[in-house]
């Protein structure tokens, strides 16, 4: 009697929900496999090390999980999703169909936008640490506010493209990008012009080095021994006064070396 | 009948400042509300974060140095003065300060040893790295035998001026700098050959194989060392650089400025 129920059970559900479930259970299987692989991966690549000390790792640490495991995890749950649906597909049920086309679009486009998050916001994190880093002999208070902006330039790409992922209008942060980049480059040019066109003609300076240290030359009104050189400034040294060139200044101006 | 507490009162008695030298930030915590006049902590970095703070260059691994230095240096800053009684807190065998020196401060006491990393005209921390290359040399020498060497450092456009090249200089057109890690290696090969090497302000290394020809008037280092520490001597009363000289024939490291020896250092004990 027992065959029979089940026999019965099977020939009334339709062949196509026993392999709804079969991709169900394909899917979880995958799913399980895709997080194991992308956490295996994801170490391999020495993520965890490159990351630690970042604000977003530390707070997902603080709830127990780690950012390879967030990112694992999202892996695992994108591959449930894509069987989800294709079960739903296969099942044919109208209205769910209704709603899967309009999911089915959009739900990749999620899973990009929360991954690009993810990694921006460690990346920013990672940027601010690293441009701290390379202040850190830097003794000016005021300089903590250049990895405060890096970190929050970085933060906004990654909100644009994110937004943009999922078609949120972005025109207008697009603009303030925009002004943005064209505010740095521009102002940054005009700020640096001096140290740019020093370090282009000290480039030339220290790898031809038409003079060196020990040599006299005479550089416009100036005239006594080099004592240093690096990539912006020459010091020339006269009757105990030493005087900084620009080397842009060495350049424009050309040079006379003094044989003696 | 003197105690032992008593014994150490003696030697605290009325001090005008401590100095602790390399304290750990609890040793620091415990004395920082002293009742002395000055309490100045002299360590390679400010770690505990002290008031008055002297930076020590080296480990100098004799403690009259080390006291020497931190002393000198407050003199230089005004901390201390003449006649002052200091307690000295220092680490002799231990990481923590574990001997106390009473020492009467007097001006017979500047050396020069602060001077020369502070007051010279390269950088502090070139210095510093040149003195340590030399201490490097000395330790190991050159496949198991001891070598010489004389570095001129600052001021090398001069010294260039007041010198010639024994042979073309391997240095030429290269932007080695004194403390990049490739460096002791370097310098351990080119040991061999003759002659100064000559070490700008910022540390550069602008050539090897230098003769130097300074005037050798009125230099006076002590008699018995050789011609390499004559020339160094004399190179740095005649610029306004310093020379750091490694003995070959007895192994010690000396810094010369001024045209006077100022520090004397046996690379063996570092």
């Amino acid at each position: 009697m027992q065959g029979s129920a089940f026999d019965d059970l099977a020939s009334r559900v339709p062949i196509r929900f026993w392999i709804a479930i079969a991709v169900l259970f394909v899917g979880l299987v995958v799913g399980l496999l895709v997080r194991w692989a992308t956490r295996k991966l994801l170490h391999a690549m020495g993520v965890p090390g490159a990351i630690e000390g970042t604000t977003f790792d530390r707070t997902a640490r603080s709830f127990g999980t780690s950012t390879v495991g967030i990112l694992a995890n999202l892996a695992g749950y994108f591959v449930l999703g894509v069987a989800l649906s294709v079960a739903f597909a296969v099942t044919d049920i109208a209205y769910v169909q209704r709603l899967l086309d309009a999911l089915a679009s959009f739900i990749p486009q999620l899973f990009l936008a929360v991954l690009v998050l993810i990694i921006g916001v460690v990346l920013g994190d990672k940027v601010e640490l690293f441009v701290a880093e390379r202040f850190r002999g830097v003794k000016l208070p005021q300089i903590s506010v250049v990895p405060t902006l890096a970190k929050y330039s970085v933060f906004y790409l990654t909100a644009l493209i994110a937004l943009g992922q999922v078609d949120v209008a972005t025109g207008a942060l697009l603009i303030l990008l925009a002004a943005y980049v064209f505010a740095l480059v521009f102002l940054g040019g005009i700020a640096f012009h001096q140290l740019l066109a020093s370090g282009a003609a000290g480039t030339y300076l220290l790898l031809r080095q038409p003079y060196t240290i020990g040599d006299e030359i005479r550089v416009g009104e100036t005239r006594g021994i080099v004592q240093e050189m690096d990539l912006f400034v020459t010091h020339v040294e006269s009757d105990d006064e030493e005087f900084v060139l620009p080397n842009s200044k060495v350049f424009s101006d050309g040079f006379v070396r003094i044989r003696s | 009948m003197a105690t032992l507490s008593e014994c150490l009162g003696e030697l605290v008695r009325d001090v005008d400042g401590l100095f602790l030298f390399s304290p750990s930030g609890s040793y620091y915590e415990r004395f920082a509300d002293a009742d002395v006049d000055q309490l100045v902590v002299v360590a390679a970095e400010n770690s505990v974060g002290a008031e008055t703070f002297v930076e020590l260059p080296l480990q100098f691994d004799d403690v009259e140095d080390r006291v020497r230095f931190g002393i000198e240096g407050s003199m230089d800053r005004n901390l201390v003065e003449d006649g002052d009684v200091l307690a000295c807190a220092a680490a002799i065998f231990d990481d923590d300060p574990d001997s106390l020196v009473r020492v009467r401060v007097n001006e017979a006491m500047r050396s020069g040893l602060y001077g020369l990393f502070m007051h010279s005209r390269a950088d502090p921390g070139v210095v510093r790295d040149v003195v340590e290359v030399a201490i490097e040399l000395g330790k190991k020498g050159q496949k198991g035998k001891p070598v010489g060497a004389l570095f001129v450092v600052g001021d090398a456009g001069k010294v260039m001026n007041k010198s010639r090249p024994l042979s073309y200089n391997p240095f030429e057109k290269s932007h080695v700098h004194v403390g990049d890690p490739i460096v002791n290696v370097m310098l351990k090969e080119f040991s061999r050959l003759d002659g100064a090497f000559v070490v700008s302000d910022q540390g550069k290394i602008v050539s090897a194989y230098r003769y130097l020809e300074p005037s050798a008037e009125g230099v006076d280092i002590p008699k018995g060392l050789g011609a390499r520490h004559m020339a160094g001597g004399a190179i740095t009363r005649d610029t306004n650089a310093i020379a750091i000289v490694l003995s070959e024939s007895d192994g010690m490291v000396r810094a010369f400025k001024g045209g006077n020896l100022v520090l004397e250092l046996d690379p063996e004990e570092h």
